[in-house]
Formats: structure tokens, sequence, C-alpha cells
């Protein structure tokens, strides 16, 4: 990327983190100060980091880049913030600067990236877990990646009770003809960590409408939140093309449909894509978004007491914090849980980075869980879904985790 | 410039006393312990040479003996959430960060009375009292992330001083570590206490420059039973400003009186996609308290009926909890619509008394066109606090110089119609050059005899409030 390109991030950061009075209110919320109780952790601190590294208060070092790389993009700061900052973009703004600053090498987001960015390699990935799940050797993945996979099959042997249908999620304002075309987005963590439960979204789908299925690639999130940006605007382009067809997209992975959703902002400055751009984004939908629109029914009661878990992405990141708990009441005894939509410590690739904060985090999320006396905890998110099937084994086999798709 | 002084030697020090997991001496660590919530600039920074954060009395005792001996500026801090630069470490330094103090060491429900450690958030300490039926009143607009070591020190207001008054009328009892390390417990849970000179209420907003706070007994009271909100829409502000003095002279005592002038109302309508009626001048949003719904609808028939006779053009009690929250939400979406107007908006903290109000609410307008600045002026009209927000563009040079004019004459104008400086920010860095104006020669000096026999090295906190 070019120096001009690069100090405009730091302004776009600068623009953002300047709207911040420091005032502290971020600081009780953030899962990370939580768990680390430095003035560093905080948002208010990182805002701060920001302005001077604009004004020229701070040099552009590797120290700076690890102050911004920790953070897990939550919103939970925002949402609390009176001034509404966008505390995350600007992280993402700085992270891509400083990596062009320092020189960082980002090796290691750099051949996560490079697999993710491939379809191929992204299959074969998840070929290769399931084949480690087949020999009980997923165990031997440091951190939970290769996690163990809970299915539906084993869930509705445990809780499933009559067959009987459950009451009808709250009707839809927007009625899908067979004339919708609605396609799937099948993001990278599903397929490779819980094809099963993509699986499961199909099947949900199926049963609504006929189901487009484009070839896509990765959203391009975790290339954007590391220091990527021009391997993310590519993906996204790729993407919008793909789904030029389709009338909705669907995503049952809570971090995609955040991204597809913001995806038109990326683009406000391309005359080339911008009306593309948001004509896609327009068009994403969460599966619970989509399910309760639709008036879909979960196809089957269960007996099973559940929880649910906000992953960040849908509750703040697209406003999604009814359509989920309302599918789940159609479907068993539903229990929310304390601190619900706070973040579980998942982060993409927060958890491998920092291993000790996360597992704090998620810690709490344990305990919250647990209270609720609940048998499943259940998420719309890969990755949470990898912190909560952690959870899940730590728990000694109290409750499950399962994605929603699983269980309605 | 600051002088490095914190050699190995006190560094090894240090490190013995609170363990070397709790200091922090990075030069991003310290850049982030450089700011508070004031407008004192970012840059350049504020350092502390080393930031401390002890757990313990014992520590903060040990701390305070080390810099004593080798005189190393100490500030005190909190949640640096404070609005006048109080714990800005002005001088290098320490940066003694209190936030790992958070036991909330009992709560005596015979004597009512609660004692916390200063890094204890007043929010928490509000629930852990109203858990128990008993009701901590001071509240901060910070309330939720500020601790009570920090308020005690900055003495700190909230809306509900109408009725129940503010930090240091809860404070019983401190226990504050003095300059040389030496521990004083000043007060206690006896009611009645003439014994010696009221330390307590010395030490409550002194702003960190004459002692560390540690810990502090605190006075609660009943929690009240039921809660309402009422929403008074008027013509003009003078009208408003009247309903307020004639309730109080009638005996009716809201918790919380709130007034917002045109300007502010139509902010929030702009920011929140409201609609404002044309003749409406200025809204007060009013709380109240009582035993039960019955007490609750007396007053407000009363408040109604005095809005009535003052011109009110509009008048509505909420009927619910979401109802009381609707009204309250024109009141706190204020700040952020207002802060969304320009870069840079300079909350100042001046305070008058009651029936001065409208005066110097005219007096700020007049000020706001002499200098072509927008100044927003809300405040708390039922103790006569007001928040004049100057909107502006400190990076324009030209710009700024009218802004610190207008704040300059703005001050004037509260000295002038029998006010002060501040209600409830503190006086810290940014109101320093007008303390002496304010207090008098006599005044200052007193202020000086005391910190000179409490601090004489000068190390707590220097630089602050003059």
């Amino acid at each position: 990327m070019d120096k001009a390109t690069d100090s405009a991030l730091l302004q776009e950061a600068k623009k953002k983190a300047g709207q911040c009075d420091r005032c502290g209110a971020c600081l009780p919320v953030c899962p990370l100060f939580g768990a680390k109780d430095v003035e560093l952790s905080s948002a208010r601190g990182k805002n701060a980091i920001a302005r001077a590294l604009a004004e020229g208060g701070i040099e552009s070092t590797p120290d700076a880049l690890a102050a911004v790389n920790f953070c897990l993009l939550c919103r939970a700061c925002v949402e609390n913030c009176p001034s509404k900052v966008r505390t995350d973009e600007a992280m993402i703004d700085l992270r891509q600067f400083l990596v062009e600053r320092t020189g960082a090498t980002n090796a290691k987001y750099r051949a996560v990236g490079g697999l993710l960015k491939s379809p191929g390699l992204v299959r074969l990935a998840a070929g290769t877990l399931a084949v480690l799940r087949r020999l009980g050797l997923n165990d031997l993945f440091p951190h939970g990646m290769a996690p163990d996979e809970y299915t539906r099959a084993h869930f509705l042997a445990a809780f499933a009770g009559p067959a009987a249908l459950g009451q009808k999620a709250p009707s839809a304002d927007v009625t899908v003809t067979a004339a919708t075309k609605v396609a799937y987005f099948y993001g990278c963590g599903m397929r490779m960590m819980f094809p099963r439960a993509a699986a499961e979204t199909l099947a949900i789908l199926q049963t609504t409408t006929r189901v487009l299925r484009p070839d896509n690639v990765c959203c391009g999130l975790p290339h954007l939140a590391h220091s990527l940006r021009g391997e993310f605007l590519a993906l996204a382009r790729k993407n919008i093309r793909l789904y030029e067809d389709a009338d909705l997209v669907v995503s049952d992975c809570a971090s995609c449909g955040g991204t597809l959703k913001h995806l038109a902002s990326f683009f406000a400055d391309d005359p080339q894509w911008r009306d593309r751009a948001a004509a896609f984004s327009s068009k994403v939908m969460d599966l619970t978004e989509y399910l309760v629109k639709v008036g879909y029914t979960p196809r089957r009661k269960v007996k099973a007491a559940l929880t649910y878990h906000d992953p960040c992405h849908l509750v703040r990141g697209q406003g999604i914090k009814k359509q989920p708990r309302d599918l789940l009441q159609a479907t068993g005894k539903f229990i929310e849980m304390e601190e619900a939509d706070t973040c579980c410590g998942g982060a993409g690739s927060f958890h491998m980075d920092y291993p000790a904060i996360s597992a704090k985090i998620l810690g709490k999320k344990l305990r919250n869980i647990e209270r609720t006396g609940a048998a499943v905890v259940v998420t719309g998110c890969p990755g949470c879904l990898i912190q909560l099937t952690k959870a899940a084994k730590s728990s000694g086999g109290k409750f499950k985790a399962l994605h929603i798709s699983q269980v309605i | 410039m600051i002088i490095e002084m914190i050699t190995d030697e006190i560094r090894k020090k240090i490190h013995a006393i609170v363990g070397p997991e709790n200091v922090l001496e990075s030069d991003l660590d310290r850049f982030v312990y450089s700011y508070d919530s004031s407008f004192v600039p970012l840059l350049p920074a504020n350092k502390p040479e080393i930031v401390v954060r002890p757990l313990t009395t014992e520590e903060v005792a040990k701390i305070m003996a080390v810099a004593y001996e080798y005189e190393i500026p100490v500030t005190p801090r909190g949640a640096a959430s404070g609005r006048t630069g109080g714990s800005v470490p002005l001088q290098g330094g320490i940066s003694l960060s209190l936030d790992r103090m958070t036991r909330i060491v009992e709560l005596d429900e015979k004597n009512m009375m609660v004692t916390a450690e200063a890094g204890v958030r007043t929010i928490d300490l509000y629930n852990h009292c109203a858990a128990r039926g008993l009701f901590y009143p001071p509240d901060p607009a910070s309330w939720k992330f500020s601790t009570i070591g920090g308020n005690v020190a900055e003495n700190a207001g909230g809306m509900r001083a109408v009725k129940y008054g503010v930090t240091s009328d809860y404070v019983m009892g401190l226990e504050v570590v003095l300059a040389d390390g030496a521990v004083l417990q000043t007060g206690g849970k006896a009611i009645k206490n003439v014994t010696g000179y009221d330390l307590k209420r010395l030490f409550s907003g002194s702003e960190g420059t004459l002692g560390v706070i540690t810990k502090a007994l605190l006075r609660l009271i009943p929690m009240p039973k039921r809660r309402g909100t009422l929403q008074v829409m008027f013509g003009s502000l003078d009208d408003g400003c009247a309903t307020i003095h004639q309730m109080l002279q009638a005996g009716i005592v809201p918790t919380a009186a709130e007034i917002m002038d045109r300007f502010c109302l139509e902010t929030v309508a702009r920011h929140s996609r409201i609609d404002l009626d044309p003749a409406v001048a200025s809204c007060l949003i009013i709380e109240i308290d009582g035993e039960d719904d019955g007490a609750l609808a007396t007053q407000a028939k009363q408040i109604e009926a005095v809005a009535k006779k003052c011109g009110s053009i509009a008048f509505r009690a909420a009927g619910s909890e979401e109802e009381s929250e609707e009204l309250w939400a024109i009141r706190r979406g204020l700040s952020s619509a207002v802060a969304a107007l320009a870069p840079n908006r300079l909350g100042e903290d001046i305070s008058v008394p009651r029936d001065a109000f409208p005066e110097v609410v005219r007096r700020i307008r007049a000020i706001s066109e002499k200098y072509g600045l927008t100044i927003a002026v809300y405040g708390h009209a039922g103790d006569g606090n007001l928040h004049p927000s100057v909107l502006c563009d400190l990076g324009n040079p030209e710009e700024a110089k009218r802004v610190h004019q207008a704040v300059d004459e703005i001050f004037a104008a509260a000295l002038a119609v029998g006010g002060t400086l501040s209600g409830e920010h503190g006086i810290g860095i940014t109101k320093r050059p007008y303390i002496a104006q304010a207090l008098g020669e006599a005044g200052l000096r007193t202020l000086k005899a005391v910190k000179q026999a409490l601090d004489p090295k000068g190390i707590l906190n220097p630089g602050k409030i003059w």
C-alpha cells in the first residue's frame, strides 16, 4: 500500500478516535479490561494512542501495533459510549497503518489469510479436520481450533420430545415467494469447523425455498482485521459479483453476515463498485433474521433447557437480539443467561494470540452458562462456537454447545 | 521539562512494595496514564515516570514513605474520569492508581453506614447498599465508572444534589495516607463529633493535594420506595427557573431538576429525530421520590400547579418505568448530541445561587453572541449548578483564542452573580488561572497554608488548584 493511502487510514482512525472525550465509560464494559485491568487494555487508551500517533505524540512502533491488536473488536465499548466512538473501526484502520509503517511481517495472518482466500484450501482444511475428528485426534490441535462437534443427531437423541410442532415464531412482514432467489453464504468457519451445522442450515433453508449456492469465497473479515485490506477488498468484489443474481443472501455466521452487511461502507468512494456493494449489502440477512421474517417453525419441539450466547457481530454488529431468542423459545425451554452479550473471548484469532486472557474471559462465560442450568448453549457464529465447545468440555459435560441451526 | 528522578534503587524499592506485576513502566503504559477526561491537551503528554498500583493501605503508606524520602511527585488516580485534570501527573513522578483497592469493607446496617476502599466504583457501592434497602444518593454523571476515592477527592455532585446533597454530605470518616506515609483515621460512626478540626471535610474535595484517600466511611439513608419523572415545557427559560424556585419555597423538594434551553432541545430533537413544538423555549425534567404512589401523585399535582402558575405550556408525568426512561432520554442524550456538533467541546461547571440561574444564562448567551461561539447551556437548575458547553474547533488558533476569552468571561459572569468556579468538577489544572479571583488573596493564602502544613515537600499532586 502506498504512503498516501496509509496516512489516510491514520487520519480515518484519528477522526473516529478524536470523538472520544476520555470519560472512561468504556472501561467497565470492556471484556479485556475485565481480564487485564490496565488502561492500555481499554478503548479509551487505544483511542488516545490513535490520536497520539496521528498528532505526533507516539511513534509507530511494534509496541503500538501490539496495543491495537489487543482488541476483541466486540463493540461493547461502542454500545456503551456516550459519544458512540467507533473504536473497533479505528483499531482496524490502525492495524493496517501500523503494519505498513512498522514493516511488521504479519506472517502468521498472511498465512491464514492466504489459506482463507482459496476456496480449494478451505475445503481441504475442512476435510483434514473431519479426518482428525474421526480419528479422535482433534485434541492435538492447540486452542480448540479443532473443536469436538456435537451434532443435531446427538442433540435430538438426548432431548427430542414428541415430534409435535412448536409454536410459531412471530410472523414476517416480508413474504418470500417462489420467485425470491435466496442464496446461502457458506463461511469458512462453518465450512472448516462445523460443516454438519452448515448442513443443518441448508436443510432448514430448503424447507423455506429453493436455495442457491454460489461457490463463495471468504467474507474477508480475517484479512480486514489483520491488516490485509487489499485482500479483503478483492474477496469482497468477488463475492459481490457471485451474488449479483440473488435477491437475498443468508448467512449462518455472525461474523460473515456482519462483514457482508457493512461491505458498502468500504466502497463508498469507489464509483465503480459503490452501487453494486450497496445493493449486495442490503440483501444480506442473518439466518435467524431470515427465518423469523418468513415465519419459520422449528422442526421439532425439544425438552431441553436452552440458553443463548449473543455473538458480538450479531448483537452489536447487526442489532440482532430478539430473533434467535424467539426461535429458541419456540423450540425448548429458553433461559436467559447473565451477560449473554459479553464477548466469549474468541474474536477470530484472538484466542490463539492471547490464550491466557481469552481463557479468563471464557471462564466468566462458562460460569454464566452454568448458572442457567441449561443443557445446551446455543449461538450463531462458528468463532463463538469454538470457544463455547471448549467451555462445554471444561464444564465436564454439564452442558453442550450447538449452532442454532442444529437446534431449531 | 520533567526531570527524571526515579533511580534504579527507587524502582527496586517500589517493585518490592507492590510487586513488579503492579508497576507499569513502558512508554505506552505511561502514556495512557497521562490524561483524564478534562480538556487538558493530550499532547505533549503529561506522562508519569512510573505507574504504581497498590492493593492495600499499607502499600500506599510504604510508597508514600519512599516518595517522601526522595521527594518524588505523587498523583493519586481513580478512574481518571475527572473533568479538570485532577489525576493528570503534571510533574511526572508516580501515578498512584488506586483502582485495585476495590473492597467494600463493611456494610453496617444498624448504623446505616458503609466502609469502602478508594477504588470501589460508585455504582458497585450503590448496588451493594441497595440490595439491603439502603441508599447512597450521590450520583455524579460518571457514577457507573468513577470511583469512591475520586468522588470524595473531587467532592463530586450529581443530579440528586437538589434533595440529597453532594458526596461530602455523606462522608462520616476517612482513612488518608499523608505525605510522609503516616496513616490518618479521621471521623467515625458517631453522628455528633466535634473533637478537633473537621478533617474529613477538609480532605473531601482536596483533589489529592493533601493526602491519599484510601478508605471512606459513608452515611446511607433508607432507599426511597418509589420514583417518578415529570417533564414540563415552558415558553421561556425564566418560567422554568421560576417554577423551581417556587417549588422549593413551597417545600416541594424534587430529587433532581434538570433544565435545558431551546438550543439543547433542538440539538437533541435533531439528533434523535423527535419533533419539537416551536413554542417551547425550555424544558424541565424533574425526578421525585416518596413512600408510595400516593405520595408521588400528590407531589406531581403540586408541581403541576406551580408550573402552571409560572406559565408552563406542557406537563407530562411518566406512567411507567419505560415512560420515565423516555423522558430522561432527552437529558441523557444531550451530552453526546451536543458533542457531535463540533470537533471540541469545553464543558464548564459553574455554580451560582439558585435565583441567579436565569441571569447567568442570559450573560452566557451574550458572551456566546459576542464571540460568535455556540454555547449549549444545561444543568442542575435545582441547585444552581450549570454546565455551559462551548462548541468549537481548538485546532483553529484564532477560534481557540476566542474560546479562551469566552471561558474567562463565563467565569467572571459566575463570580459577578455571586457564584463560583466549580460546582462539582474541582479546580485541577483547567481552572487554576481563576482561583485567586474566586477566593481572594486571603482565601488563597489560607489554602496554601493548609497545603504547606500537610505537604511540606510539595509532592502530593503538584501543580493543581493554584
